[in-house]
């Protein structure tokens, strides 16, 4: 008896402590996401009581909405354009700082400063450093003999305008998360391939980039996830525009929502094929860069 | 023995105590009713007014509670906010008593069951009578038949000269005052002999001067053209008077180079001397005063066929409560009615002309030569078609007037687009 009631306890004991915490995801992520694919089946506008059900009409006006496909293409170039500077700034910086160089700890905080300022924030300050007329940022270059244009109301430059913003807000995060990985890093592997004559590049390639693999995923995913799901630089710097240059797709379903008609059932079907993408492009991440790394 | 038998003070305090307590505990209720009766409700208010006249409408709520006992939880939130906002917590029984929205949302929120129609006796009896408004705003706050809203004020466009750029570039008259154009082209000719290297000529509008709807339904009126045909059904936008105001109005940046780049802030060129002419809102002016910009106005000019001022008239609706509480719409009326007879120190510290006619008349009011230049312009006011979907209509706008405003895009394939997404809207 008393055998078998401690066994019972100590199944209970764990769920007494995952209890809490499964409560709230199953209420705040498991139910909102289940009740969004609900939606998407249905015509619910917010504020309608009653939703009929209209099977996948939601999803077939997507594959006509070109304004969705080309905020799909934006997000899409959004992702790969500032991917790679996300991954190589930080981690150039990273190696820097591990070196030991001065003023480290004091680089190390001004370059996450950025970081600790809301994207609202960030983007009012970028929107007066950029804008054409007032914005310092024209009035230096101008200085300087530069040709100047709006960097915001340009087609050909407003996404890039908002890579960059995004790159100066992100960098310090993601320089902290590779300095904790150097910093996992063995030093006797760095000293015996400096015994083998290896030069400094080679010790990078060979030792550095190989070990930092689990931190590099990790970037990488996160930064995928976040770049599809990008909306706050893009709606403060310029709402999607100019015309749709730099509507992204949860800029686009933000409006469909909340902007146009309240149409939550289309803004669901949206939520959920960019859900389908984001976990798609995830799982080819994790097997591209999966791999084994021991110290 | 002596002690038992005789009435001690304090065996005479207890039971005096006892009884007063039975006592008091018997009239609780009672008490309670008379002071419920007598207690003023509390009034919730949400409006968009998260500027400088947004603290001029605290300190006219303050004196309101002053004045009448009711207090007033006021919530100031974005305008589009405070729409998806009231579209969410009405439903839910968790809306305000009274909210201030822009005349253009009442049919999609009336239609949607978020506002509850005000009956014409329960005006009357707080003294609301149509006579006393200007007609135009009067005559908007009803939809399919039924009152939903009572007028406030009548925000709208004004042209606003830079005086110093305007006197540097020798567009001033023997008064020494800005000249005004008197048509389209001759804005155009005064906007290019303004410009030059970082100034500009001419801006329509704040902020994301490309996307400025407010601007475009300007042109568009002002060339009797508009965003619904007649039925407000067909989109109006493809009609040739639609193209030619959109040709218009996509010109002054990607044709003629006299406008600020598309998401330029027209407002901080303008106090940077940077911009001569402006044609904008009405509410800019208390804040360039405050910068102390030198500036003078003028009524909006015919630039095209019709000298119509675009405006957009704040509206105070009642949405629909979970339950009637007669006592605290009495006090909503009794706070729009009290605001209504204060209207004027709105208008004078908030620089937003009343829709009551009494106010204009009011000397404080036309002594001010831009409230003056407002109220002048009131024949000539227009606002938005009477259909529930014109605000998604103007959402899908705004991208396509950009496009047109940096010259990517012709007028006329910018306007057949419209016109296509338009009548792609749901029913």
């Amino acid at each position: 008896m008393l055998r078998k009631a401690r066994l019972r306890e100590g199944r209970l004991t764990p769920w007494l402590f995952l209890g809490p915490g499964l409560l709230l995801f199953v209420t705040f992520r498991v139910y909102p996401l289940l009740d969004g694919l609900y939606l998407s089946f249905t015509n619910a506008r917010l504020g309608r009581t009653q939703p009929a059900f209209v099977g996948l009409a939601n999803y077939e006006r997507l594959l006509e909405d070109t304004r969705f496909h080309v905020s799909l293409w934006n997000t899409a170039f959004y992702t790969i354009a500032s991917t790679l500077p996300i991954l190589a700034i930080p981690l150039l910086l990273a190696v820097l700082l591990d070196r030991g160089i001065p003023l480290r700890a004091f680089l190390r905080s001004a370059f996450f400063f950025p970081f600790t300022l809301s994207v609202v924030t960030v983007g009012l300050a970028w929107l007066w450093l950029l804008d054409p007329v007032v914005g310092p940022f024209n009035y230096y270059l101008k200085t300087a003999g530069v040709p100047v244009r709006s960097w915001l109301a340009d087609p050909s430059t407003a996404m890039w305008a908002i890579i960059l913003t995004t790159v100066w807000w992100v960098t310090g995060y993601y320089l902290v998360i590779y300095l904790a990985g150097l910093q996992d890093i063995p030093p006797e592997l760095y000293e015996a391939a400096a015994l083998d004559g290896a030069s400094g590049w080679r010790r990078f390639w060979a030792i550095t980039l190989p070990l930092l693999r689990p931190v590099l995923l990790f970037v990488v995913v996160t930064h995928v996830i976040g770049s599809f799901q990008v909306f706050g630089q893009v709606f403060i710097l310029t709402g999607g525009g100019p015309g749709d240059a730099t509507r992204t797709v949860v800029q686009h379903l933000y409006e469909t929502a909340f902007r146009s008609f309240f149409q939550f059932g289309s803004a669901s079907a949206m939520a959920w094929v960019l859900f389908a993408i984001i976990l798609g492009f995830s799982a080819i991440q994790f097997r591209l860069l999966r791999g084994h790394t021991e110290f | 023995m002596a002690d038992v038998e005789s009435p001690g003070p304090s065996q005479l305090s207890r039971r005096r105590f006892l009884g007063a307590a039975l006592g008091a505990t018997a009239a609780l209720p009672a008490i309670a009713r008379q002071a419920g009766a007598q207690a003023k409700p509390t009034i919730t208010y949400w409006n968009g007014l998260t500027g400088a006249d947004g603290k001029v409408m605290d300190e006219l709520n303050d004196q309101f509670t002053r004045e009448t006992g009711i207090k007033v939880e006021q919530q100031r939130i974005q305008w589009a906010d405070l729409y998806a906002k009231l579209q969410v917590s009405v439903p839910a029984g968790e809306g305000p008593d009274l909210a201030l929205i822009h005349l253009v949302e009442i049919p999609h929120f009336a239609s949607d069951g978020i506002l509850d129609p005000i009956d014409e006796s329960t005006l009357g009896t707080k003294g609301f009578r149509g006579e006393d408004y200007i007609p135009s705003t009067w005559q908007g706050g009803i939809f399919q038949g039924k009152r939903y809203s009572i007028p406030l004020d009548v925000p709208q466009h004004i042209l606003y000269f830079n005086v110093k750029i305007m006197k540097d570039a020798g567009l001033v008259g023997p008064d020494g005052k800005p000249k005004v154009p008197s048509s389209g082209a001759e804005l155009v000719a005064m906007a290019k002999q303004i410009t030059k290297g970082d100034t500009f000529g001419f801006a329509l509008g704040t902020l994301n001067l490309g996307q400025y709807t407010f601007g475009f339904h300007h042109m568009l009126w002002q060339n009797g053209a508009n965003i619904y045909a007649p039925d407000l059904k067909k989109p109006g936008v493809a009609e040739p008077a639609a193209v030619e105001a959109a040709e218009f109005w996509g010109s002054f940046h990607a044709q003629h180079k006299v406008a600020p780049p598309a998401n330029a802030n027209a407002r901080d060129a303008f106090t940077a001397g940077k911009l001569g002419i402006w044609l904008a809102g009405s509410w800019n002016f208390t804040g360039l005063r405050a910068a102390k910009v030198d500036f003078t106005v003028a009524p909006v000019p015919r630039l095209l066929k019709q000298p119509v001022v675009w405006t957009i008239p704040h509206q105070y609706v009642f949405p629909k409560p979970k339950a009637v509480d007669a006592a605290k719409r009495d006090a909503v009326l009794t706070h729009v009615r009290w605001m209504s007879d204060h209207v004027a120190e709105w208008t004078l510290k908030a620089g937003q002309v009343s829709a009551l006619k009494k106010a204009h008349s009011d000397s404080r009011i036309t002594g001010d030569p831009v409230l003056r230049t407002l109220l002048a312009q009131a024949p000539n006011w227009q606002f938005g078609q009477a259909t529930p979907r014109w605000v998604a209509a103007e959402n899908v706008t705004r991208p396509v007037i950009e496009r047109l405003y940096i010259g990517q895009v012709s007028a006329r394939a910018a306007m057949e687009d419209l016109a296509r997404q338009i009548n792609a809207l749901p029913a």
